[in-house]
């Protein structure tokens, strides 16, 4: 009895966690240099992966991302299709390798919106409920 | 008190990366210049064969090595920076510091960059990133397609590269890499090491490198596919020395060249969730004139691997790999002869490895890592990690290894 009770004690704290992490829901913002409102998918995960530094109307990017946290986790799971460890092991070989360098990190969602708001191209995201003052919200198709 | 000193002493090496990460970032002309470093040491213990120069049937600490980079980023399209690496693996590297790779790079498109210098060779999933302990989660990369001992022939190219990627929209995505330049390989490297056992002292080796890579991101998430070929006309010169009984040694020019090499590589990598697979089959022919247009030696190199990693949280990691190189080689001096039979240990080298990695930080790792390995390739023709000069008593069939290897990255 009492096993079953940890049983189901663990697996609601599972599922609570998951929840977190999906109700992290993700804005992605961006420099009002950039002159679309919407960007794919596939985009974003160029821009992120360092495969591509413009979008498809031209606009030049550049990504700033979130050094952790929920919101961070659920975009880099959810547009990028990894970890975070994996990301981190990605930017470090293009950087030991002279192919590309390390990205803008940030420590929360008020410096990621501060960057984007005064960097030309930058793009990033932030949690749902972030306030997103001077930059543009890009949908994500 | 000496306890708590000691656990402050821990708690400020670990830290220390991490701060000078923060310190070595600065701007030059309002542009942003990153430097990054890293090293690793291990330790290599075997039961009864020494394996890669080093004295690991006595336990080695012979295994270290460790790189510096500054990059900028001067437009949004150009970007140069310049690595400088260094090794001592037993007897390669030799504390030589190399020119890893400096290089200018201009993108003028997501598909069409270009770059230039010494440029680390896209070739297979990890030929760039080989000497990165800190970027695998093995200790040791499957020598059957990474030897460390030959790691010059194919880590870098002082020429250029273009290279781009292609969205195929429904279908992934194409990566493109084709390059050309000049190998050089350092004197300290395995093959010279090879001869220098029968009087050989190759004092320049290297030549014309021309390749590509194509790799498919597939549509299937987490899969990607991928090949890679590569034709070079290579050229070593030196000095060997002969002995004869009763007689002065007597040392004369040496020469060798290419008659016609190439490697092809065939990979393919699939990840899902926390698990990492990967495969990569590779050819190496080698059909060279030696002692100054005496006679031919070619080799068939053939090696494979398959992996699995997987990663528990963000400190623990497992992996396992099995590996198989065999080599066939035909001498046309009179007398030489292979074993005909591809089951003679000197003929193959089969390796069974697992692998726990632990990351005390994001700038630190440790390993520990077993191999059973079965062979010991073609020593005397080839290099192949065991080598008759560091094994005078004669070599086993059999090798077990044990690795343990801490890295840093900054």
């Amino acid at each position: 009895m009492k096993n079953l009770k940890h049983f189901f004690i663990t697996a609601a704290l599972c599922g609570f966690a998951a929840t977190s992490v999906r109700a992290a829901e993700i804005k992605v913002i961006a420099n009002s240099s950039i002159g679309t409102s919407s960007v794919s998918a596939e985009e974003l995960k160029g821009v992120f992966l360092a495969t591509k530094t413009s979008l498809s109307d031209g606009s030049h990017v550049e990504p700033v991302l979130l050094k952790s946290g929920a919101a961070h986790e659920a975009f880099v799971k959810q547009y990028l299709g990894k970890t975070d460890a994996a990301l981190e092991t990605y930017y470090r070989s293009l950087v030991f390798t002279g192919k590309g360098s390390m990205p803008k990190a940030l420590a929360s969602d008020a410096e990621v919106v501060g960057y984007v708001a005064k960097t030309k191209g930058a793009i990033g995201y932030v949690s749902a409920g972030a306030s997103t003052e001077g930059v543009k919200a890009l949908e994500v198709k | 008190m000496k306890k708590m000193t000691t656990r402050i002493g821990l708690l400020m090496f670990a830290a220390l990366p991490g701060a000078l990460q923060a310190q070595f970032d600065f701007t030059i002309a309002g542009h942003d210049v990153q430097i990054h470093s890293f090293a690793s040491q291990g330790f290599a213990y075997s039961n009864d064969n020494n394996y890669l120069t080093m004295d690991t049937s006595q336990g080695s600490f012979a295994m270290t090595d460790g790189g510096v980079n500054a990059s900028i980023r001067l437009t949004d399209k150009f970007r140069i920076g310049a690595q400088v690496y260094d090794r001592n693996v037993g007897v390669l590297g030799k504390w030589h510091p190399q020119l890893d790779w400096a290089v200018a790079d201009y993108k003028f498109k997501d598909w069409f960059g270009i770059r230039g210098g010494v440029v680390k060779t896209v070739f297979g999933l990890e030929n760039d990133t080989q000497d990165m302990d800190f970027l695998h989660t093995f200790a040791l990369l499957p020598q059957s397609v990474y030897p460390t001992d030959l790691r010059d022939a194919n880590i870098r190219h002082r020429g250029g590269d273009i290279y781009g990627q292609i969205p195929l929209k429904n279908f992934g995505s194409l990566a493109y890499t084709a390059f050309a330049g000049m190998r050089e390989d350092s004197a300290y490297g395995g093959y010279p090491y090879l001869l220098t056992a029968n009087g050989g002292n190759l004092t320049s080796y290297g030549g014309l490198q021309v390749g590509e890579d194509l790799r498919w991101n597939t549509p299937l998430k987490g899969l990607l596919v991928g090949a890679s070929h590569e034709g070079e006309d290579i050229t070593g010169r030196g000095t060997w020395t002969l002995a004869f009984p009763g007689q002065p040694p007597m040392t004369m020019a040496y020469e060798e060249h290419s008659n016609r090499d190439w490697t092809n590589q065939f990979y393919g990598q699939y990840t899902i969730g926390n698990l990492r697979l990967a495969s990569e089959y590779r050819r190496y022919w080698r059909d060279q004139v030696i002692f100054n247009n005496t006679w031919e030696v070619t080799t068939d190199v053939r090696g494979w691997y398959a992996s699995a990693a997987y990663r528990v949280n963000r400190h623990l990691e497992f992996g396992s790999y099995y590996s198989r190189w065999v080599n066939s080689w035909f001498d046309s001096m009179a007398g030489l002869v292979e074993a005909p039979s591809q089951s003679s240990p000197d003929r193959h080298l089969y390796d069974k490895v697992i692998t726990a990695r632990v990351d005390v930080n994001s700038h630190w790792n440790v390993k520990i890592e077993g191999h059973f390995m079965d062979g010991y390739g073609s020593p005397g023709m080839y290099p192949d990690g065991f080598y008759t000069q560091d094994n005078a008593q004669g070599l086993k069939p059999k090798t077990n290894l044990l690795i343990v290897r801490t890295g840093f990255n900054f």
